[in-house]
């Protein structure tokens, strides 16, 4: 059967893939620099560790959907994710490759195990995934992901009981596949930022340090802390946060914190803490 | 120029993108959206008013896009995610935006940005 060798989660915002291709272009921001750095451990463990596949919980920026019809949850079924154009035209990166062997696996499992996801033959990707994922494999990409969208940009959005629930769902299907793939499990969203209205650009270090401290071990209080409450004290995109609990239950209790990094480059809490399985590099 | 945050979810601190504000917004939602096609860019560029006409907008939607009222705009129902595309296309950015929000230039926003506070769920605020 597959496996899951462990999981990570990890901030995405527009800038941060814009930095990227000015710091390799032309030399690095300061404040750039250090996220850069900061997660050249999580590259190193991902080379460690060999994932044949990623399994990532994200969410879409209305590049792909729009409000004529917008799912709260929706998996990527193919084997090619296309880059969104954002409205300011495409990065320099090739599309994803996907494996819709696994996500058609998933599909049966999640939907017969009662989350009613809509399935998605064509997938644009935006900087849900693309903002980071250069500072963590390189092109042309070599490891194949399936992509879970999750609404993030209009209310209601699901619950962080629901997503925990999803995350476990997603554990036990990765692990009833058939086959001996390595899969490593990624959520992405948060940390404290606010893009809109008058309180543009809070900053709350101490709310993102805590939920990175207390995410292995105590996920049960975040997942119990009203989401109003990140969005209140972290910015109303600090929502996206609960995203990370799905990553977190489709992991074991077993895991153990391998890395953690946080800085606050711009106007996005920017974050990752990566976990890994026992006998992971078995 | 004030750098204190309310720990509210109220306006004009925080417009939450509920579902009313969706379907009161869906039209310039939808424009706004309609600039992910490079094609649709240049287009609307062409002739601001004439491709807003086009889309179904109402002359007061129409109006504010023409004056750049961000703030208006999002009281109106359009996703910030949506009007960053106006704004993107029209040669502005995030930050536009968040300095029309906040009251604020473009300048004095970027120098109080961070703007970092600090409390936890279950802590004072």
């Amino acid at each position: 059967m597959a496996r899951i060798v462990g999981g990570f989660g990890i901030s995405h915002t527009p800038s941060m893939g814009m930095a990227y291709d000015k710091g390799m272009a032309e030399g690095w921001a300061p404040n750039w620099r250090l996220w850069y750095e900061g997660t050249r451990p999580v590259r190193d463990w991902l080379e460690r560790i060999r994932p044949d596949r990623l399994m990532v919980i994200y969410n879409d920026h209305l590049n792909h959907f729009d409000f004529s019809a917008y799912p709260t949850f929706a998996l990527g079924v193919s084997d090619l994710f296309p880059q969104a154009d954002e409205g300011w035209g495409h990065r320099p990166f090739p599309d994803l490759p996907g494996d819709s062997r696994l996500a058609l696996h998933l599909t049966e499992k999640l939907v017969r195990g009662g989350f009613d996801l809509t399935v998605c033959q064509d997938l644009a990707v935006d900087h849900g995934i693309y903002s980071w994922f250069p500072y963590l494999m390189s092109a042309p990409w070599s490891v194949p992901i399936v992509p879970l969208a999750v609404n993030m940009v209009r209310q209601p959005i699901p619950t962080s009981q629901r997503l925990r629930d999803l995350g476990r769902a997603i554990g036990d299907a990765i692990r009833a596949m058939p086959g001996d793939e390595r899969v490593v499990v990624v959520a992405t969203g948060g940390m404290s930022h606010q893009i809109s209205g008058a309180r543009f650009g809070i900053a709350n270090e101490g709310l993102d340090r805590w939920f990175l401290k207390h995410l292995k071990d105590d996920a049960a209080m975040l997942i119990d802390t009203p989401q109003e409450e990140f969005m209140r004290l972290g910015g109303t995109e600090a929502s996206e946060l609960a995203i990370w609990f799905a990553m977190r239950a489709a992991l074991s209790d077993r895991i153990r914190e391998v890395y953690s990094y946080y800085t606050f480059p711009a106007i996005t809490g920017c974050g990752v803490v990566v976990y890994e399985e026992p006998e992971a590099m078995a | 120029m004030t750098n204190s945050i309310p720990f509210t979810l109220d306006p004009p601190g925080t417009y939450v993108y509920t579902a009313e504000a969706a379907l009161r917004g869906h039209r310039l939602t939808a424009f706004g959206l309609s600039l992910r096609r490079p094609a649709n860019r240049e287009a609307f560029l062409a002739d601001e008013e004439g491709y807003m006409q086009a889309r179904g907008l109402d002359q007061a939607s129409i109006a504010m896009v023409r004056a750049r009222d961000w703030t208006g705009l999002i009281r109106a129902g359009g996703h910030l995610q949506s009007m960053l595309k106006v704004a993107a296309t029209v040669g502005q950015d995030l930050w536009h935006i968040g300095a029309h929000n906040a009251d604020l230039t473009r300048e004095e926003l970027i120098a109080l940005c961070p703007r970092k506070v600090n409390a936890i769920p279950g802590g004072k605020d």
